[in-house]
């Protein structure tokens, strides 16, 4: 079911709850994947604020959702998602990047909310479908999301892990891939084109739904569509734009791992500031 | 000794049948070969417990951390080179640094495929998994100790590889040996020199000594059936007894139960260390034996260093 617009108005502010949370890791740290994190803002704003069943208290209960970030380096905006859960301390968040601290630039499950150790890619899938297995074993109903890149598309034990799926007809995964269009070599098409892929998902047995990954009401009538769709895993190429948020960044590669100068601090920061006062304004009109 | 000689596999899947009746939570994990690691007997019992993955041995790995984090208690059996090397990666990160419940089996380990060349033999896998912390690497030596490691894996938790050959093992234990994980076992009292076996070779081992007795050298023999963690209070009061120590074992000298024993006793008791296992080299192909004595492993060769050493 599509979003109230008071529903889609608060997640607007919270995916921008969680670019300011990234932004303020990359203070600290003045360096980090952000390209990636920012362009599944949306992703994880969804999933975790509107469709898991995840949060600190319920951690432990076998029956709760799994996320796994198979594209670990984003993991800004994991981090950031599991601050606003109250996962983990804000305060953390300004240790990012320091000796010894609790965020990695990969996500482990030292650090409170997270499933699994990702990090090298083409690992996330195969574990969220043995997450899925168990768990249909299990006789529970939660399901397993998982968020892989484009470019980690290349990893060959991706395909490996989407035809046991299909296999095994684990209709309680959903893979979202965070079609950016970007790796850190330049545009994935150029790198290896792995277009089409809609067609080599559904070949290998999957549920494929296209969308604009931005658009808040788009992922959540994906993750309505994958509920309903029985017997076969789900996959939602969500088109997305590297570094979105960021006006100086967006769609370009050079980003993937952005080392922020101050100026570029500067401007971030007024970008985001931006954002919230347009935001606030369309909860003023709202009202 | 009892001189049966057993198929490692069909213990190894007769084991497994008694831990999933005994724990409801194991599972057997397939790519493609089932019967060649004797699952059909689990498959039967729990069928709903057994899954076949075909041929993906990287995912596979992924699957059994997965299912693992669930609360299972996955045995993923397959030819060890393609449980091991190939998915080495994932070995490390899905189940090592994530710390999760699943008991690897390499099966056929060693020069076991003797004919069909080195794509298939697996003599670098304590190599591999001793760098990953927190792995455990069972390598049991008879059927007896086969079973137990199985079903002692079942019961303790955390990621382990669990090392079987193929070719008939004699039977050199009853079943009132303890075993257990981490602890070497003391097959035999000598003086001269202290013999540590693991796996295939610990019944080559037990000839050796005997031999090596009427040849007038005495043999302190360990079976050292977990080569991680290394038992090294037991390898610390050997070399304090007989001075001297031999290791052997079907596998690459470079990285193997050897380095890891010399590598101790140098830094804590050092005595001279002799390492038999395979050189730096392709190992060919051909029929087993045959194949074990051109790396050295034959018994009269293995008879021949000890003694050489031992003077």
């Amino acid at each position: 079911m599509s979003l109230t617009s008071a529903e889609e108005l608060k997640l607007k502010k919270k995916a921008l709850d969680l670019r300011t949370n990234v932004l303020r890791m990359m203070k600290a740290s003045r360096a980090g994947h952000v390209g990636g994190a920012m362009s599944s803002a949306e992703i994880l704003t969804v999933l975790y604020f509107h469709i898991m069943n995840v949060s600190p208290e319920n951690f432990k209960d076998n029956n709760r959702d799994r996320f796994v970030l198979s594209a670990g380096h984003k993991c800004l905006i994991l981090y950031a998602a599991l601050a606003e859960l109250g996962f983990i301390d804000y305060s953390v968040l300004d240790t990012y990047g320091s000796m010894g601290c609790l965020l990695p630039g990969h996500p482990n499950m030292k650090i409170p909310g997270v499933e699994a150790n990702t990090g090298a890619l083409g690992h996330g899938l195969s574990i969220s479908g043995g997450m899925a297995q168990g768990l249909k074993l299990n006789g529970s109903d939660a399901r397993v999301f998982t968020v892989m890149g484009d470019g980690e598309l290349a990893e060959g034990s991706n395909w490996e892990a989407f035809a046991a799926a299909a296999h095994h007809r684990l209709d309680n995964l959903l893979a979202f891939i965070d079609w950016n269009g970007l790796q850190i070599g330049g545009k994935t098409a150029d790198v290896m084109n792995y277009s089409p892929l809609t067609e080599k998902l559904e070949a290998f047995g999957w549920s494929v739904i296209n969308i604009d990954g931005h658009d808040l009401n788009a992922i959540v009538d994906a993750v309505t569509t994958a509920s309903e769709t029985k017997g076969k895993p789900t996959a939602v190429i969500a088109k997305t734009i590297k570094s979105k948020g960021l006006s100086f960044a967006e769609g370009k590669a050079g980003y993937h791992y952005w080392k922020a100068s101050d100026e570029e601090i500067a401007e971030a920061e007024a970008n985001l500031e931006q954002q919230r006062t347009e935001l606030t304004a369309m909860e003023g009109g709202a009202e | 000794m009892n001189k049966e000689a057993l198929n490692p596999r069909i213990v190894f899947g007769d084991a497994l049948l008694e831990a999933g009746q005994k724990n409801d939570r194991v599972l057997a994990i397939s790519t493609d070969s089932s019967g060649g690691s004797q699952l059909t007997a689990f498959k039967n019992a729990f069928p709903e417990r057994h899954i076949e993955y075909g041929i993906m041995e990287q995912g596979a790995v992924g699957y059994a951390a997965g299912l693992a984090t669930t609360g299972w208690v996955p045995f993923y059996a397959a030819i060890a080179p393609f449980v091991t090397g190939r998915p080495f990666e994932m070995l490390k990160d899905d189940l090592g640094y994530m710390k999760t419940n699943v008991k690897v089996v390499g099966r056929c380990s060693g020069v076991t495929y003797s004919d069909l060349g080195p794509t298939h033999h697996s003599i670098d896998d304590f190599a591999m998994l001793q760098t990953i912390p927190g792995m455990t690497i069972l390598n049991p030596g008879d059927p007896v100790s086969i079973k137990k490691a199985v079903l002692a894996a079942a019961d303790t938790y955390g990621p382990m590889y669990i090392r079987i050959g193929s070719p008939s093992m004699p039977v050199l234990y009853d079943e009132s040996i303890n075993f257990e994980i981490g602890k070497g076992i003391e097959m035999r009292e000598g003086s001269d020199v202290t013999l540590i076996a693991t796996g295939t070779m610990l019944a080559y081992a037990v000839e050796a000594c005997e031999k090596l007795e009427a040849e007038g050298v005495s043999v302190q023999l360990i079976d050292m059936h977990t080569i991680k963690p290394l038992d090294t209070a037991l390898i610390s009061r050997c070399a304090s007894k007989t001075g001297r120590i031999v290791t052997l074992e079907e596998h690459y000298i470079n990285g193997g139960l050897g380095s890891a024993v010399a590598r101790y006793c140098s830094e804590t008791n050092p005595v001279p260390v002799k390492c038999l296992g395979v050189k730096d080299e392709w190992v060919g192909n051909g029929p087993y034996e045959p194949l074990l004595e051109s790396c050295g492993l034959g018994l009269d060769q293995i008879v021949k260093d000890i003694a050489e050493f031992a003077k």
